[in-house]
């Protein structure tokens, strides 16, 4: 029988591993403290978000503080953070984005086939979450990061 | 041997990724070439000489499926190493690239000890399992 909340504790420790593989792995960088950071709502945020199909269907979304997006796009261009455009702190944010997403559905048992959408990547000033789903964040150097993954396994 | 090598992604900072996990794997590589898409990736290959190939799959214009279909196509590059280097890690499209002519696969996240693994595997391959 289908038990949802604990299929949601697997999503939320897959996203986790996910995301930690992908920023030791890509980005040189590792969380800092074990204890998950309060949302980061309201708050300056580097934010990307994409859309995927197929089954399942669903939306990621991650949000960074532009210390942490800085940081990140410096590491995995191998260059010092004052010589990283703002363009390419986007662009790398977006990398995360999809590489952390594409990791996360892939390791997923029930996952039969999927497309990712480009993702849309902004810097805003005040942020507010837009998709419902399992949440989690990280501190890094710099503040905090935080993923959240909707995952629709039979969308109307 | 001193390889050239093609790296095609809509993404120019993975371009510049792909072009520094290379540095750090310790391999050869004689020159970097790139390209956008598989459209811009036909027209590097059919100007400059490639010893192998890593591609992206979801791009514009021409994505990665349909330039490695047309790739192999071109008997001067049946035998090019195509390594496809994407999130994407689920059996259906791994088996699809493959069958579409593809060498191999890096799943991303990846780092240079992948990046040199795959890429020495293919290239024995390549070599009927001579020594790169």
């Amino acid at each position: 029988m289908f038990d949802a909340s604990r299929e949601n504790d697997l999503v939320r420790a897959l996203l986790a591993s996910c995301c930690e593989q992908v920023l030791e792995t890509m980005f040189f960088s590792s969380p800092l403290d074990p204890t998950e950071p309060p949302l980061s709502t309201g708050q300056a945020r580097v934010h990307s978000r994409l859309a995927f199909r197929g089954r399942p269907a669903g939306a990621f979304e991650v949000d960074a503080d532009p210390q942490v997006s800085r940081h990140l796009a410096a590491s995995f261009l191998g260059l010092a953070e004052a010589d990283v455009s703002p363009q390419q702190v986007i662009d790398v944010l977006g990398e995360f984005a999809n590489m952390a997403c594409g990791s996360a559905l892939s390791s997923l048992a029930r996952v039969e086939y999927f497309h990712l959408d480009p993702p849309q990547t902004a810097a805003v000033d005040c942020f507010t979450p837009s998709i419902e789903g399992v949440r989690r964040a990280f501190v890094l150097e710099g503040g905090t990061l935080g993923v959240c993954l909707r995952v629709e396994f039979d969308p109307e | 041997m001193s390889l050239n090598i093609l790296i095609v992604d809509d993404s120019p900072v993975m371009r510049s990724f792909v072009r520094r996990v290379m540095q750090l794997s310790g391999l050869d590589v004689n020159q970097y070439l790139e390209a956008a898409n598989g459209a811009e990736a036909l027209d590097v290959a059919a100007s400059q000489p490639i010893d192998a190939v890593f591609t992206d799959i979801n791009m514009p214009i021409m994505d990665g499926e349909e330039f490695v279909r047309r790739l192999r196509q071109q008997p001067a590059f049946n035998h090019t190493p195509v390594i496809v280097i994407s999130t994407d890690a689920t059996a259906n499209r791994i088996e699809n690239m493959i069958a579409l002519g593809a060498s191999g696969y890096i799943q991303k996240p990846f780092g240079p000890e992948q990046l040199r693994n795959e890429t020495e595997r293919v290239l024995n391959l390549n070599n009927g399992g001579a020594c790169v």
